[in-house]
């Protein structure tokens, strides 16, 4: 278990570092510098270049490249060329609003998706576990952007029970108004999130249903229905628990997008304009922290795995 | 681009009752207030593009000088929502009659937020600086001044070595700014200025905060507070204004402006800019080195019914808007003429022309589409490439590799564009670079304007580029807001005179 951990761990370093030596190729492809963008359209060719200079964009790749790796080992994300904050206090802020945000779309997530996603497998057949199974295909389908448009239009604007957009600037001081600006975001990631997962939640139940051992604690004299809850659902579980680590990716994805529309000035807002204003020394420290907090649930959902289910260490 | 207009649908489908019709916005009608104004109240003011930094001595950007010219930081003058230069810090200034030598007086009383007293070495030094510092902004506009000096305690004499028409207006912007001497202040995060308001504070990517300078050596803004609430997509700002967020929402885009009309509380102002959505031609590049295609695809373009579908502005058939010195009515120019544009067509060789149009993503999908339609009746395929604005910036305007682009030019007087052939128009014709060189050299304002009308007839002749309209800002003023400015905000919003009517 120890000699698995430790491999794992060490894989996950080097995905770190192939992650950062890809970060760092892929930005510098964009066309356009920050230089450009500070300078404008009114800037004359020299200053551009004057600026170019100073902010060590004119370096060779490899020196900019070393500079920075050898910067985040010491535990320095760098600083901003357009505002001279430090990225790792700027991320450390905008997490207030994406950690609390992906918090609660998984956790809608998951309340939709779990006893929605078992019902549905064990009413299959009939109309009411068909109506759910498509009405998940359905949602899984909508692009989070119109599902917010509609959550918006209903809720906000509507029946003005919750604020379209924004974050309110005393933040988490007033703990009510900054739960109430993510309910709606949260809702929108949640529910088309948890429609995914119910339908693997579905796939992952039918799928138990036809175990063995839930067939012989059937045998036993259970009704199907027990058998499945008692012996079959922990076996879902554990599905589950897999393919949380991939719906954490999807959740930030999913936040880069709803932090646009509903104005949350979040990590994903913020990354939208870095990359907009070519500001790379701070997108990369952003997708870094990004690209390990990924890897990292993955690591963390393994071990987990493994941990909870005898099979695997047998197997190993 | 595709997610705004995927958004704008939505709202549009969502909502129902919607109409398309163009903006309803009545141009004469002014928000008035009734009942006593509330000297406690706040406001909080939608905004679209957000400064980049605070920094307005480095940065250049109109979202900057929109916000902090007027409000935090003060120049010896300022210039009105008509373009009128008037004085700000400054109790008067005079003008030699060779245009040489510019003499201000300046106000008694002023202090900086921090408490320190406004001295005629702030004046004199802040000018200095943007003389002899190039990485300051407006440096390039100082080229001609000789020599910035105090003259006893309050007067500040600048002189130039050749007259310059522009120099005021200059001033009204970040280069005239008057900051401390040896001020300590990180301007990217923060500001010590003179103005009506003092900065609270800026949270990146969502608002900026000002409180009233209850020491403000002038008139007392209004409102005890302002909130400026950037939201860069223009749904979400409608939504915003709609459950109550905000008490005004400036640039609404005209196809949402119904939705704020028909939901009552706010009236919708319509205000004059300098904006020019300008279609360049890549004049040095063929077949758009040829003044025939060009002006064939000037007249194959149906101007007002462009105006129609944007919903807000008016045609501009030349380079200089209404709110600009040289201003004149150039439609003869460029009638719609899809016939006689095919004939210049053929006259110049040109069979089954492909060009492409490179737009900054952000301007989305309308004037593409408009221009794709009207340049097929002439038998001209436009390819619309969109990019990010960073893309376009490198592209197009330092290496001017395109055939067409569209941009909207904010800036006040800014035909000398069309008088630099390096600039990425690639307009190279001497009589208007000479004409325009006369023009600022000039001192007396209406000949110098004379001079520009006769240069931007020149231009607009020659088809350097197309100017497909005026820019119109609407704004939405929330019931019981007076005194909000409605012309020129995209480049100044004074909140000084905003009350608020406590009801």
């Amino acid at each position: 278990m120890i000699r698995y951990a430790l491999t794992r761990v060490a894989l996950l370093l080097l995905g770190l570092l192939v992650a950062s030596v890809l970060i760092f190729l892929t930005l510098r492809v964009l066309p356009g510098d920050v230089a450009q963008m500070i300078a404008g359209t009114n800037g004359s060719p020299e200053q551009v270049e004057a600026l170019r200079e100073e902010m060590g964009l004119n370096e060779p790749l490899l020196t900019q490249y070393l500079d920075w790796i050898s910067g985040v080992l010491t535990g320095d994300l760098g600083t901003s060329l357009v505002t001279g904050s430090s990225v790792a206090a700027e991320l450390a802020e905008k997490a207030q609003v994406t950690v609390p945000l992906g918090l609660m779309s998984l956790t809608v997530a998951l309340v939709i998706s779990i006893p929605l996603g078992v019902l549905s497998a064990m009413r299959r057949g009939r109309a009411d576990g068909t109506a759910l199974s498509v009405g998940a295909q359905a949602l899984a389908a909508v692009p989070v952007i119109w599902a917010g448009m509609m959550l918006v239009v209903v809720f906000a604007v509507w029946l003005g029970w919750l604020p379209a957009q924004g974050f309110p600037r005393s933040g988490w001081d007033t703990p009510w108004l900054a739960v109430r600006s993510l309910l709606l975001p949260a809702l929108t990631i949640g529910v088309v999130e948890g429609a995914m997962l119910l339908r693997f939640v579905r796939s992952a139940t039918l799928q138990a249903v036809g175990q063995d051992f839930v067939r012989t604690a059937a045998a036993k004299g259970l009704t199907r229905d027990t058998a499945l809850i008692r012996h079959g659902l922990p076996t879902v579980g554990l599905s589950v628990i897999t393919v949380l680590g991939l719906q954490v990716a999807g959740i930030i994805v999913g936040a880069v997008v709803i932090e646009q529309l509903f104005t949350l000035p979040g990590i994903g807002r913020m990354l939208v304009a870095d990359v907009g204003a070519r500001d790379l020394p701070k997108v990369q420290g952003e997708l870094l922290v990004l690209t390990g907090f990924v890897l990292v649930v993955g690591f963390l959902v393994d071990l987990t795995h493994r941990i909870l289910d005898p099979r695997q260490r047998e197997a190993a | 681009m595709f997610r705004r207009t995927a958004l704008a649908a939505a709202a549009l489908l969502a909502a129902g009752a919607l109409t398309l019709s163009a903006c309803t916005a009545d141009p004469s009608t002014t928000p008035t207030a009734t009942g006593t104004p509330d000297p406690n109240a706040e406001i909080t003011v939608g905004l679209v593009l957000e400064p980049t930094n605070l920094d307005i001595r480095h940065t250049s950007g109109a979202a900057l000088e929109q916000v902090l010219i007027d409000n935090i930081y003060q120049g010896l003058v300022t210039r009105t929502q008509d373009n009128e230069i008037v004085d700000a810090l400054a109790t008067g200034h005079t003008v030699s009659d060779d245009g040489l030598t510019y003499t201000f007086t300046l106000a008694s009383g002023v202090t900086f937020h921090n408490g320190e007293d406004l001295t005629v070495d702030d004046v004199v030094d802040s000018l200095t600086a943007v003389k002899d510092d190039d990485t300051i902004i407006g440096h390039a506009d100082f080229a001609g001044v000789d020599s910035i000096a105090a003259d006893g305690d309050d007067t500040v004499v600048i002189t130039l070595t050749e007259p310059n028409q522009n120099f005021l207006f200059t001033l009204t912007g970040p280069a005239g700014l008057v900051f401390k001497s040896g001020d300590k202040t990180d301007l990217q995060t923060a500001a010590n200025g003179t103005g009506p308001f003092t900065l609270v504070n800026w949270t990146q990517g969502d608002s900026i905060e000002f409180a009233r300078n209850d020491e403000y050596w002038g008139d007392k803004a209004g409102v005890a507070g302002v909130v400026l609430q950037y939201i860069p997509d223009f749904t979400a700002g409608v939504n915003a204004a709609l459950d109550g967020t905000l008490d005004v929402l400036t640039a609404v885009d005209p196809t949402l402006a119904p939705q704020l009309d028909e939901a009552g509380g706010f009236t919708l102002t319509n205000g004059k800019t300098t904006d020019k959505g300008t279609l360049a031609f890549n004049n040095k590049k063929a077949p758009l080195d040829d003044a025939r295609v060009r002006e064939a695809l000037r007249l194959a373009i149906d101007h007002q019914a462009l105006v129609d579908t944007v919903g807000a502005g008016t045609t501009l058939f030349g380079p200089i808007p209404e709110l600009d010195p040289g201003y004149e009515d150039l439609s003869d120019v460029a009638p719609y003429d899809p016939a006689k544009a095919k004939e210049l067509l053929a006259d110049a060789g040109v069979e089954d022309l492909e060009l492409t149009l490179t737009i900054p993503s952000f301007y989305g999908t309308t004037i593409p589409t408009v221009l794709v339609s009207d340049f097929n009746e002439i038998g001209v395929t436009l390819t619309v490439q969109s990019v990010e604005f960073a893309t376009w910036l490198e592209d197009v305007y330092t290496n001017h590799d395109y055939d067409l682009s569209y941009v909207l030019h904010v800036e006040p007087r800014d035909f000398g564009n069309f008088a630099n052939p390096d600039y990425y128009f690639g307009y190279d014709n001497p009589e208007v670079q000479s004409l325009y060189a006369e023009a600022l050299a000039t001192v007396d304002p209406d000949a110098s304007a004379d001079l520009l009308a006769e240069a931007a007839r020149i231009v607009a002749e020659d088809d350097a580029a197309d100017w497909l309209y005026n820019g119109q800002t609407i704004t939405a003023v929330g019931d019981g807001i007076s005194g909000f400015p409605q012309d020129s905000i995209n480049s100044r919003l004074n909140l000084a005179g905003v009350a608020v009517s406590s009801e």
